[in-house]
Order: structure tokens, then C-alpha cells, then sequence
């Protein structure tokens, strides 16, 4: 069954207001965790997670509208990042979903390292240009971060699912 | 997919690429921060001033509970510091005098050394693992302004204002990978550079680069800023030598610092808005 706009502006309004709420409660607790040296980064993983569940035109204009939001208020190595980022890590996890993984938080887990690795690549490159940044070390961070983060998923998966069967089917 | 690609691929692409440049072109034009940065500050900052006093009330309650023992002898330490510094004081005041006859003997022009700080309180260390940042609850409204410093009670440097909003602003902490100063080495007056460094950041730690051949650095050295060009004031306190190092090809010396602010602890902090020193 078709939803109507009316629907549709609910569920996407659901999800970012779950996305808000996730933000915020990362900046309240997860932020004062530091594992491994660093802190766990829940941003990617919502995109990710809607990317996975939702066609693919409507979760990368989400996860542009997204980005735009993160740069605004989270500081990156480059002032566009997540604007640039999101969409592509979104792309790119809505194309693996549909095509190749099958549904549950294994096929999350999976979109979200894509999607991370997408974010991770363009700090990489934003600070390679900007030189002084050596690579082993980057490359360190980003899995680093990538690990502290996934657990991350099973506050994110079971919220935005719910959210999902509850509007969609 | 394909169908998608071909229908709105190149609307998405445009419309990143056009908000990409928007926000890229605001950031490196504008010299205080862009209308939707701004906003997108105001609106989130009763947010983090809620989430930084959830913060500071949870730190309360483990710095109350931490053992008693601990507190006293640290009271009995913070005693005799004070005694120490009570000795030096009336030192101070003694040497002062005499500077100030001798001066007027010799003619000299009397060394001046006027800040004028902004308190502000700490509502967000960065939440990115890629930068070093704080936010903090002045902004222009306040008489803050992009490339002021910010240093923390002790007067130790914390960082540069980078970002100003009406009612915030975005500090570089002095590792953060952007970061670069004028510095100098006090025991020496050996000028160098101090810079953020990817690999030392998640230490918390900078590196100090630019050294004279001939420089002699110790452990435990003092670094403060130079106030070379006027740009940044002198004599603040950014870290004291930690190790000192060769780089790869065998030719160039660094040291790596470590800043005396708790960057990860702060609080509270001073912006400095104007100087005028005269050394």
C-alpha cells in the first residue's frame, strides 16, 4: 500500500526527531566515553541504518539534509564533510542493501562501515591536502573509531526499525 | 537503481555540490561565522549549556565521592604552595620597587602588560574524533571575535577563537591539526613554531617545529607564544618540552609538548578580547 504525503511527512519527521534525539544524547553521555582513545561517532550510523531500510531517493536527500546539519554544528578537518559524505555513504549503503545483503543488524553493520569508511575517506583527503597528517595514523583513527562506534548500533538499529515498521508497513 | 540514478542523480549531485561550496565559500570568506552557522549556534546552544550542566553535576558528584584522603593531602600540599607563594609575593613586591627606581634611574620605559578577558564557560568539547575543539557560550554579543586566544584560569593557553556566532564561539584547542603559533623557548628566547599533529593529537600533545640548529632543548622547558607580528599576545604559557626528536631524514630536530591546560577537564576559560603589552 502507498503512502500518502501526509505519511510520508510523518515518518521522515519520526526520523528526525529520533535522529536529534540520538544526537543529543551522544553529546550528553557517549561523548564523555573515550575507548581506545577515542569517541564513539553516531552520526554515520543513523544514516546508515535509515539508508538501509528506506528507497534510496528519499534516504540520500535525508542524509543530505543530515550532513548539512552536522556541519553546521559538529566541527570536521573540511566545512562541507558531512554534506558531501552522507549522501555518498547513504548511496552507497541503499545500493548494497537492495542488492546484495539481507535485511537485519548484520546488513546495519555492514552499511555501517561503508558509510564510515565514505566519511573517513574524505577527512583523510581533506587532511592529506591540507598536509601533516600521516596516513598509518589516520588510518588508525578511522578504525578505531569505526569499532568504538558499531556498538552504537544496538541503540540506533532497534529505535529507527521501530520507527520503520511503525510507518512504513 | 539505475532508474533513480537516471532520474535524480544529478538533481542530488548538484544540490551536494552547491551546498558544499554554500557552506565551504561561507566558512572561508566570512570573518565572523555564516547566517546558518550562526543560527544553526543559537539554536543548538541552550541544548549544550543543558548538556554541559548534566555534564559538570555528574563530574561533581565523582570528584565528591573520590577518596577523602586524597583531598587532604592535597590541602596540605595547596598549604605550603601558599606559604611558598605568599614568600615570593612579598619578594616580588620588593623587586618591583627596585625595578621601578632603577628604571626611572636609567630612563626606561616602564614594561606594560594590560588583557582584557571575557569568562566563559565551556558547553561542548569537540564532538568529532578528526578535530580538537571547544564550544563556548560568548560570542560577538559579548565583544568576542575570530583569532582571539583563549586561556584557562592559570593563564596556561587552551587555543585561537576560529568561529564567532551571536551568543557562541568555536575554539582550536593548540593541538588541533590547524592550529599554528609563534613560539618561544623561555629559557633560550629561541624562536620556533608550535603546531597541532594528527598523530600526537589523540595524546593530546603538540609538536614544536621551525627549531634553530643550534637550539639546546630539555625536558621540561617552557614554550610561550612570541607575540612575533602582534597578532597573538606574548608570554602565554602553551606547553613545556616533553621529548625531543629527529625527523626521518636525520636533519631536522622537533620536540613534542605538552600543554600545561587540561584540555580534556576545562570548564571554564578566559578570551582574551584586546592586549596591549609593551616588553
Amino acid at each position: 500500500m502507498a503512502l500518502t504525503n501526509r505519511d510520508l511527512a510523518i515518518k521522515w519527521g519520526a526520523y528526525a526527531a529520533a535522529s536529534l534525539l540520538l544526537l543529543f544524547l551522544h553529546a550528553l553521555t557517549l561523548r564523555q566515553v573515550t575507548l581506545l582513545g577515542v569517541m564513539p561517532f553516531l552520526p554515520p550510523l543513523i544514516v546508515a541504518v535509515i539508508a538501509s531500510v528506506e528507497d534510496t531517493a528519499p534516504s540520500v536527500i535525508f542524509a543530505l539534509a543530515f550532513g548539512v546539519c552536522c556541519d553546521l554544528t559538529i566541527a570536521s578537518p573540511l566545512p562541507c564533510l558531512y554534506t558531501l559524505a552522507f549522501p555518498a555513504g547513504a548511496l552507497v549503503s541503499s545500493l548494497l542493501s537492495r542488492r546484495v545483503l539481507q535485511p537485519g543488524i548484520l546488513r546495519s553493520l555492514a552499511v555501517t562501515a561503508l558509510c564510515f569508511a565514505t566519511v573517513d575517506l574524505l577527512a583523510m583527503l581533506a587532511l592529506s591536502l591540507r598536509g601533516g597528517a600521516d596516513f598509518p595514523a589516520m588510518l588508525s583513527l578511522a578504525l578505531r573509531e569505526l569499532l568504538v562506534s558499531c556498538p552504537g548500533l544496538l541503540l540506533c538499529h532497534p529505535l529507527l526499525m521501530h520507527l520503520h515498521r511503525k510507518y512504513s508497513l | 537503481m539505475k532508474d533513480f540514478l537516471e532520474k535524480h542523480g544529478l538533481l542530488i549531485l548538484s544540490a551536494a555540490v552547491v551546498l558544499a561550496l554554500l557552506l565551504s565559500a561561507l566558512s572561508y570568506f566570512s570573518a565572523t561565522s555564516s547566517f546558518l552557522h550562526n543560527a544553526a549556534g543559537v539554536v543548538t546552544s541552550p541544548f549544550r549549556a543543558a548538556g554541559a550542566a548534566v555534564s559538570e553535576w555528574v563530574r561533581d558528584k565523582q570528584r565528591y565521592y573520590r577518596d577523602y584522603s586524597d583531598l587532604l593531602a592535597e590541602n596540605e600540599a595547596l598549604r605550603r604552595e601558599v606559604a611558598e607563594l605568599r614568600a615570593d609575593a612579598r619578594q616580588v613586591e620588593r623587586d618591583r620597587e627596585e625595578n621601578a627606581r632603577l628604571r626611572e634611574l636609567l630612563g626606561l620605559r616602564e614594561q606594560r602588560r594590560e588583557l582584557a578577558f571575557e569568562a566563559a564557560a565551556v558547553l561542548e568539547h569537540s564532538s568529532s574524533n578528526w578535530t580538537s575543539t571547544l564550544t563556548l557560550d560568548r560570542g560577538t554579543a559579548h565583544g568576542v571575535a575570530a583569532n582571539n586566544c583563549v586561556v584557562n584560569a592559570e593563564g596556561y593557553l587552551v587555543g585561537v577563537v576560529k568561529d564567532v556566532g551571536y551568543n557562541w564561539c568555536t575554539v582550536l584547542t593548540i593541538i588541533d591539526t590547524d592550529m599554528e603559533l609563534g613560539a618561544l623557548l623561555y629559557r633560550s628566547g629561541d624562536v620556533a613554531i608550535a603546531e597541532g599533529d594528527f598523530a600526537l593529537m589523540g595524546e593530546g600533545k603538540l609538536k614544536l617545529s621551525y627549531l634553530p640548529s643550534d637550539v639546546s632543548l630539555l625536558a621540561g622547558d617552557y614554550i610561550v607564544t612570541s607575540g612575533l607580528g602582534g597578532f597573538y599576545p606574548s608570554n602565554l604559557v602553551i606547553g613545556v618540552v616533553d621529548s625531543v626528536h629527529t625527523d626521518d631524514d636525520g636533519l631536522v630536530q622537533y620536540a613534542v609538548l605538552s600543554p600545561l591546560a587540561d584540555l580534556d577537564g576545562l570548564t571554564q576559560v578566559f578570551v582574551i578580547k584586546s592586549f596591549d603589552i609593551v616588553d
